[in-house]
């Protein structure tokens, strides 16, 4: 129950590459092949541990289809964390990824560390999409890339753990301003009265950074 | 779920504001003071500084400073004004009127378990003082602990809040809970007697929304139950924790998030309006904004007999009414299932009871038995359910939001479905009222071999969580209001359009 820090990530991308698919392999550790389409945004929390800190996923599953952007949008604001997927056999859904990217740096904070997934490794047989390929276009952004598949869950809990151990990074680097929530960072009840301390002394050596 | 997708409509038919939009954005969120402060044990609803205009207002403020004659802005001002005020005021009207209800049940509850009536508290804040008095004194007697009777009223102010303070935490006297209750009833029914007060509660205030109340509720007490691993039980039922866990928390942080851009962007519409234009619109959205008034509500406590399929052919009725492009299929899942727990725990009880007169026969023990189902697991089961219908009733809110910002086919007009979400929102709330009044009897049946100290407690924990559950669905009522405003100026844009 107890947490040192709760990260609000989105994910995002096109209707269909597996949004949903990760998100339920990643806090229910199974998959549904059928999922309805998502209305708006769903949710899901699990906890993760990162160098012994308890730290508590809070996900915002957006919905890809076009219709929706406009409300999607809405729901960036005050993330940590994106996940931008693109599906590995669909070509379309890579080539949209920097629209994707533009909303997301437009619409959130500056320091959102955002992941690159190409999501559908199971389906070798029909990729469209280079793993150099995404690698290229991450490199290119500053993402971090990785390929998963949620049919067989492979690198799924990677994807969402490497996010949260860069965002943990940053933090420790005093790229976050912890005590600013817009960030989407929020200080657990565990250890809270020491972190307390040490957000005030980040905030103190953070030049002009600081919030309030 | 079964969807139909319109791609055909334009996505962007309500962006025409998103530059007025990017320097909201920009603004850094105004959070952090509020999270400095320290949070309340017990939750409280949002309040409003009276000083603070509203968005309409201010919007209205700017046109004020425009050529027209000062008169008639004045009038203007004045009309707007009590705009801004009587919204701000119809949440608080609305709670009060629902928890008279559920204040009813208690007084008969309190009544028989000895506890002063809320009615007897409520008349005037002096009478409470001096009500408290006693009853503080009552329940220092019981805990042997004898208060001297010099103490002034200041003095026992700190007691009780001393004890409000440790509520759950340690058993006190259950009169203190009780008074905790009546006390929240009873400031209520003095807001409802004072338009002034009224003003100082209320949901439109930038600075402490909702969700941030709650979760800070929730934090307060994970804080405290990491440091009290040994409170299982108490950790169990606490409300906040479940009601997060059901996704409550995110639903009504995602709602609010809708309701908070498309304030801002009814008000930038409103800021591009003059003359005819703006009368004609603002009478448009005065009516929308009487739809949310919940006027209509009634306490008709004799019905609560019929059933189940009542609530879900109520429900699906109103749902149908919106033309949204979802199912209220989970929220009436979860209403099922509370009542299920309801009436499996009569069933459980008469069983305990059937069984424990035989072994009484055969010569057994009963203490065994009474640990089969103890007040604890229905209480628990109480909260739990409260938890999780209210927030299912809030993404059924926040769905709602989202697919009529989606900018469905208009073919039902924004006023209809803010009369159809009303309605939605009085079934629900009286749905809360009769679940915490079957869980309080199925409590009383449970605990009969309880001390009152262990069981009223318990029954006051779940009248006055129906109670919040009650104020947050009306919060989050609320806040479609401006999800429906401007859905309503598009569809008046689209026709003008055409």
């Amino acid at each position: 129950m107890a947490y040192a820090y709760l990260f609000k990530y989105i994910i995002i991308g096109d209707t269909g590459v597996g949004k949903s698919c990760l998100l339920l392999q990643f806090t229910d550790k199974r998959f549904q092949p059928v999922h309805d389409l998502t209305i708006g945004v769903e949710f899901g929390a699990r906890m993760i541990t990162i160098e012994g800190k308890q730290i508590k996923l809070q996900i915002w599953d957006t919905a890809g289809q076009e219709s929706f952007r406009s409300i999607t949008r809405s729901y960036y604001r005050g993330a940590a964390g994106a996940l931008l997927v693109y599906d590995i056999t669909r070509r379309d859904t890579f080539n949209h990824l920097t629209t994707w990217l533009e909303d997301a740096r437009q619409h959130s904070n500056s320091n959102m560390v955002i992941m690159l997934i190409g999501n559908k490794s199971d389906l070798e047989s029909r990729r469209e999409v280079k793993k150099e390929e995404g690698e290229a276009f991450a490199q290119e952004h500053g993402l971090i890339f990785m390929e998963t598949s949620a049919k067989t869950a492979s690198n799924v809990e990677e994807a969402f753990i490497n996010t949260a151990k860069e965002i943990y990074q940053k933090i420790q680097e005093g790229v976050f301003d912890i005590n600013n929530e817009a960030n989407g960072i929020k200080i657990g009840p565990q250890h809270a009265a020491t972190n307390a301390t040490l957000a005030g002394n980040q905030g103190g050596q953070q030049a002009g950074g600081g919030c309030c | 779920m079964s969807r139909k997708e319109n791609k055909s409509l334009k996505e962007d038919t309500y962006a025409p504001s998103e530059s007025d939009q990017k320097a909201e954005d920009a603004e850094p969120a105004d959070t952090d003071g509020v999270e400095a402060e320290p949070a309340p044990m017990t939750r409280k609803r949002p309040e409003s500084k009276p000083s603070e205009p509203s968005v309409a207002q201010e919007a209205l403020m700017q046109k004020v400073q425009g050529p027209s004659s000062t008169e008639e802005s004045q009038t203007r001002w004045g009309y707007w004004g009590n705009w801004g005020k009587s919204l701000l005021s119809t949440a608080s009207a609305t709670v009060a009127t629902v928890g008279h209800g559920i204040s009813n049940v208690i007084e008969k509850t309190e009544t028989s378990l000895g506890i002063p009536s809320p009615s007897e508290l409520s008349s005037e804040a002096k009478d409470v003082t001096e009500e408290c008095q006693i009853s503080a004194n009552d329940s220092k007697r019981d805990a042997e602990n004898p208060l001297p009777s010099i103490t002034g009223a200041f003095g026992m102010f700190s007691t009780i809040s001393a004890a409000v303070q440790n509520t759950g935490k340690t058993v006190i006297s259950g009169s203190l809970d009780a008074l905790e209750f009546i006390g929240k009833k009873t400031m209520d029914v003095i807001a409802e007697g004072d338009p002034g007060f009224k003003k100082t509660k209320g949901l439109m205030n930038r600075n402490s929304t909702l969700s941030q109340i709650l979760r800070e509720a929730k934090e307060k007490e994970e804080q405290r139950t990491a440091t009290e691993v040994s409170m299982a039980t108490e950790k169990r039922a606490h409300y906040g924790l479940l009601f997060d866990e059901f996704q409550g928390l995110a639903h009504l942080e995602a709602l609010e998030m809708l309701s908070r851009e498309s304030e801002s962007k009814v008000k930038s519409v409103i800021g591009t309006l003059s003359g005819a234009e703006l009368d004609a619109l603002k009478a448009e959205l005065e009516q929308l904004k009487e739809a949310f008034s919940l006027a209509e509500f009634y306490d008709d406590e004799e019905e609560e007999k019929e059933e189940y399929e009542d609530f879900t052919r109520e429900i699906r009725g109103l749902f149908s009414q919106l033309y949204v492009s979802t199912k209220p299929d989970k929220l009436i899942q979860a209403r099922n299932s509370a009542c299920e727990l309801t009436k499996n725990h009569t069933d459980q009880t008469a069983k305990e009871e059937r069984q424990k007169e035989e072994d009484l026969q055969v010569g057994l023990g009963d203490a065994e038995l009474e640990e089969k189902i103890s007040v604890e697991d229905v209480h628990t089961s109480a909260i739990r359910s409260l938890a999780e219908l209210t927030a299912c009733s809030i993404e059924v809110f926040h769905k709602t939001a989202a697919l009529v910002l989606h900018g469905q086919e208009q073919e039902v007009l924004a006023v209809d479905r803010a009369k159809a979400l009303s309605q939605m929102t009085i079934v629900l709330c009286r749905e809360l009222s009769s679940l915490s009044k079957n869980f309080a009897t199925r409590l009383t049946a449970a605990g009969v071999e309880e001390k009152a100290d262990v069981l009223n407690p318990l029954i006051t924990g779940v009248f006055l969580e129906a109670s919040n559950s009650a104020s947050y669905i009306q919060d989050a009522f609320q806040l479609l209001l401006p999800v429906l405003q401007i859905s309503h100026i598009q569809a008046q844009t689209e026709l003008t359009q055409q």
